[in-house]
């Protein structure tokens, strides 16, 4: 493997969430017209921050919906060339069942993002060693947004990075080593650079599907040459996926706390918890219930070395249907759990997470769930489909993720194997809901460029472009 | 029990009926085919039924063919009985949906004469896959009940079962189901298919290694020069290129991820010449004998997802139609197809037109992962209208029922009994 990334050409967020910088606001905006949407575009390419060697107090990065193409100048038929699902958009109704957009989470009822919001062209994630820092840099945005007649749709808060999300745990532990971008290579399983960034082999030895030009396209040569030494407009780009999920903080600790009641009606603490972290498959520390089954062990909070089939194959320790162990099944499932064949199908549905938690004006509290991915059914959608929101994932019958997902409208059913036989919980409601969402596209510095210096489009305002 | 047969039925569609007939199965689908006209729910030992437009086409030499309905059941033999309770108890769902056909027998008329009219139009397929051969409708109703019930009894208060004695635990169990009267049964092993029929399966599982063996020195002597023939036509064969276009990816989304499984149909041309023919019907008959011999319970090669499959040739082996019922997404379906059995996709669609190309009939192909999804859904049919006797379980869960049931027989060590109680 050891492929050679063009980190000069890849926006930042695909090589660090910005750990060191514990402030940011993402800001989704839509431009008036072709012309205004490529002036601001110009605008920010100057901050955008790429993957190279990085020591600033701030970053800025840029992403595009499919309308935000769109009102860039780039044609219909161009766009038809990216992802169909990121051509659809996450609100679209098919693309809802499948990620479990429904009842509560319905799009309809979004904050942004939804068929009843304002469309959106395009959002900048801001990120600052600190408050005032964040805030300069959001006043030159504001500059940069006002000088181009450029409107804020939405204004997305993160709270200041933390030991815990919402819930109580220690999130982000599980990611995966990327070839040609993390530190860590060498220790663990390496995924394809291709899984993450297009344009370079992924986890089938093959550059996944991306737009490319006719040569006439870019006769200014500003983007790398793909295939056929056509203009390769995907690549140093990744797919984008943000969405708004509220934690209903309370829900979660009263159920948790009524299901283990000790006999006489008292609340048991130490149960609570223990319940919580069946469902999680971690302990509130991020110690992995398949390394300490019984009690939370901090000196094995960032744990990530682990499988589940040899120690746990029907899930004594971590629930088969626990969180984490949807969200990243290791080597749990089909072909030959336990071997390197488990874990080689394991790795093409990957997941790099860049989110961060908020807390609204209202007290509504919750993650801006933000991943990145080449291929968004085979990755995101199939992890939230296929694992997350299946009723039959590993053999269960009729229960989701019991932290994340969208459970029966009866109730929930949470099953935690023992001997001799299983617990099973009922009547979960569902804690966490979409509030809001979008498929975006984050390309490479060099296709920003082209984007920004697109010829042709009209001035006609937004709401009459929109497809 | 008896076994599980796989009706093909495919009708002309009347000149100009189509768009009539579409409109028509998506207001039948809206309704469901549960319910009346077509009261499938009331129809004995039907699994899955779909229907579904095969639209006109031309074949490769640009020969007209004309746009056709399909309907397919999945269901327990006898056929006879089926075809009498198509007419008999679906009749006027039956009759308004082949009423868009060509020569449909006018309703009102004998039923003798409209299951003639059907049987006629019955297609033979090449291979059927059954998940568990043997295992009928009536069956995985009443496991899924069993299953039901015993997870009730565990969850009723009052149990204080000791870790260390799983075989009591399930003698408990084993004494509760037998005083259940309406759970009786789960005691026994289920019903086999019937004797005759056994029969003529073990003749088929003996005979055809036996034919294969009689001809051995002859195909020992054709094979080198069929594989390199193949070879060259391999090598003639372009990549494919076309990708879906955005309306027809959403017309089949939108029947799609409503349950627990969804209706696959792909049809397509074969390619052109006497070896890809030779080919395919060769592929087709150790399919046939595979599926019937080998992949009998719960298994297909590694995909424990698929309900039931079908490859049928059409039109004079000019084209292949591909049918299923599997569990999860049309992505997780093509990933299992990609990372588990990709040879046996290969060996069978690398002779349709458009597939990405094969090397030596089993590699390549399908491992181009994106010209393999696109060019399945380039070929897939949507399926407007169809219907599943049992929406909420996956082929997973009904095996697992069955070892439930299985495992309520017989004695057990303290090992294997926690083992069983692990599958409740």
């Amino acid at each position: 493997m050891a492929v050679t990334l063009d980190l000069d050409d890849i926006q930042g967020l695909v090589a660090r969430g910005y750990g060191q910088l514990p402030a940011a606001r993402f800001t989704a905006f839509t431009a008036p017209h072709p012309a205004a949407a490529r002036a601001l575009l110009s605008r920010l390419l100057p901050g955008i921050t790429a993957a190279g060697p990085f020591s600033a107090d701030s970053a800025c990065q840029v992403a595009y919906t499919a309308a935000g193409l769109r009102r860039l100048g780039l044609p219909q038929s161009t766009v038809d060339t990216f992802a169909a699902e990121f051509v659809a958009g996450m609100a679209e109704p098919n693309r809802s069942r499948i990620l479990g957009d429904v009842g509560g989470s319905d799009p309809g009822g979004w904050a942004w993002g939804g068929p009843q919001s304002p469309p959106i062209d395009g959002i900048v994630l801001g990120y600052a060693a600190d408050g005032s820092t964040l805030l300069r840099r959001q006043v030159e945005l504001r500059e940069h947004l006002a000088a181009t007649g450029s409107r804020v749709v939405a204004d997305l808060d993160t709270l200041e990075l933390a030991d815990a999300e919402p819930f109580g745990f220690r999130d982000g532990i599980s990611q995966p080593i990327v070839d040609g971008l993390s530190k860590s290579a060498g220790a663990g399983r390496v995924v394809a650079a291709g899984e993450f960034v297009l344009g370079y082999p992924n986890a089938y030895g093959q550059p996944t599907d991306r737009p490319l030009l006719p040569a006439p396209a870019d006769p200014h040569r500003t983007l790398p040459r793909g295939p056929d030494g056509r203009p390769d407009l995907g690549r140093n780009g990744s797919y984008l996926v943000l969405r708004q999920l509220a934690q209903d903080v309370g829900a979660f600790r009263r159920y948790t706390e009524d299901a283990t009641r000790r006999p006489d009606g008292s609340a048991d603490p130490a149960a609570r918890v223990a319940l919580a972290a069946k469902m999680v498959g971690r302990w509130p520390s991020g110690a992995p219930l398949v390394l300490a089954p019984d009690r939370d062990d901090p000196r094995l909070a960032g744990e990530n070395d682990f499988g589940y089939h040899h120690p746990d194959p029907l899930g004594l320790a971590c629930p088969l249907g626990a969180h984490v162990r949807r969200m990243n099944p290791r080597d749990s499932l089909d072909p030959r759990p336990g071997t390197d064949a488990s874990l080689d199908v394991n790795d093409r549905h990957r997941l790099l997470r860049r989110g961060r938690s908020y807390r609204t004006g209202t007290g509504e509290t919750g993650l801006h769930f933000l991943c990145l991915a080449g291929n968004l059914a085979r990755q995101f959608e199939f992890v939230q489909h296929t694992w997350l929101n299946n009723p039959a994932f590993h053999g269960r019958y009729d229960e989701t993720d019991p932290l994340v997902g969208g459970h029966h409208p009866a109730g929930g059913t949470f099953t935690a194997p023992a001997h001799p036989v299983r617990r099973r919980y009922r009547d979960l409601p569902r804690f966490v809901q979409t509030r809001g969402g979008g498929y975006f596209f984050l390309p490479g510095i060099s296709a920003l460029r082209y984007l920004a210096a697109l010829p042709g489009g009209d001035d006609r305002p937004s709401s009459t472009v929109t497809r | 029990m008896p076994h599980q047969v796989a009706v093909t039925i495919r009708a002309t569609v009347a000149p100009g009926q189509v768009p009539a007939l579409r409109a028509w199965l998506a207001d039948a689908a809206r309704d469901g085919l549960a319910e009346p006209p077509f009261d499938f729910a009331r129809l004995r030992g039907l699994h899955f039924a779909k229907f579904f437009i095969l639209d006109d086409a031309a074949d490769l030499d640009g020969a007209p063919i004309p746009a056709s309905l399909v309907l397919t059941t999945e269901v327990d033999a006898p056929v006879r009985r089926h075809l009498a309770e198509l007419v008999g108890i679906a009749g006027a769902g039956i009759d308004a949906a082949f009423g868009h056909c060509t020569g449909y027998p006018p309703a009102g008329g004998w039923s003798r004469r409209r299951v003639r009219w059907l049987r006629r139009r019955m297609v033979r397929s090449g291979a059927a896959y059954v998940n568990t051969v043997g295992r009928g409708l009536e069956q995985i109703r009443q496991e899924a009940r069993l299953r039901e019930a015993l997870q009730d009894y565990l969850d009723q208060p009052g149990h204080d079962w000791p870790a260390d004695r799983p075989v009591q635990v399930r003698a408990d169990i084993r004494t509760y189901v037998a005083g259940r009267p309406d759970l009786g049964w789960a005691l026994r092993p289920p019903p086999r298919p019937r004797l005759l029929w056994r029969a003529a399966e073990l003749a088929h599982l003996i005979g055809v290694p036996l034919l294969i063996l009689a001809l051995s020195p002859a195909l020992l002597a054709g094979l080198p020069v069929w594989a390199v023939l193949l070879r060259i036509a391999e090598r003639r064969d372009g990549r494919a290129t076309e990708r879906p276009t955005p309306e027809h990816l959403r017309e089949l989304a939108s029947t799609e991820d409503f349950g627990a499984h969804n209706p696959f149909a792909v049809a397509g041309l074969i390619k052109r010449g006497w070896v890809r023919r030779l080919t395919f019907r060769a592929v087709l008959f150790l399919t046939d004998y595979a599926v019937r011999h080998v992949y009998t319970r719960a298994n297909l090669a590694g995909v424990k997802t698929i309900h039931f499959a079908r490859w049928v040739p059409l039109d004079g082996w000019r084209r292949m139609l591909f049918a299923s019922n599997y569990d999860g997404s049309v992505e997780s379906y093509n990933d299992d197809f990609i990372d588990k059995v990709w040879w046996g996709l290969n060996a069978a669609f690398g002779n349709g037109l458009g597939y990405p190309p094969t090397r030596w009939l089993f590699f390549g192909g399908a491992r181009y992962e994106q010209e393999f999804k696109y060019s399945l859904r380039v070929h897939q049919v949507q399926v407007p209208a169809w219907y599943t006797a049992y929406p909420e379980l996956t082929a997973q869960n009904i095996e697992n029922n069955a070892r439930i049931r299985d495992g309520l027989r017989g004695d057990m060590s303290p090992a294997q009994a926690q083992r069983w109680l692990g599958l409740l």
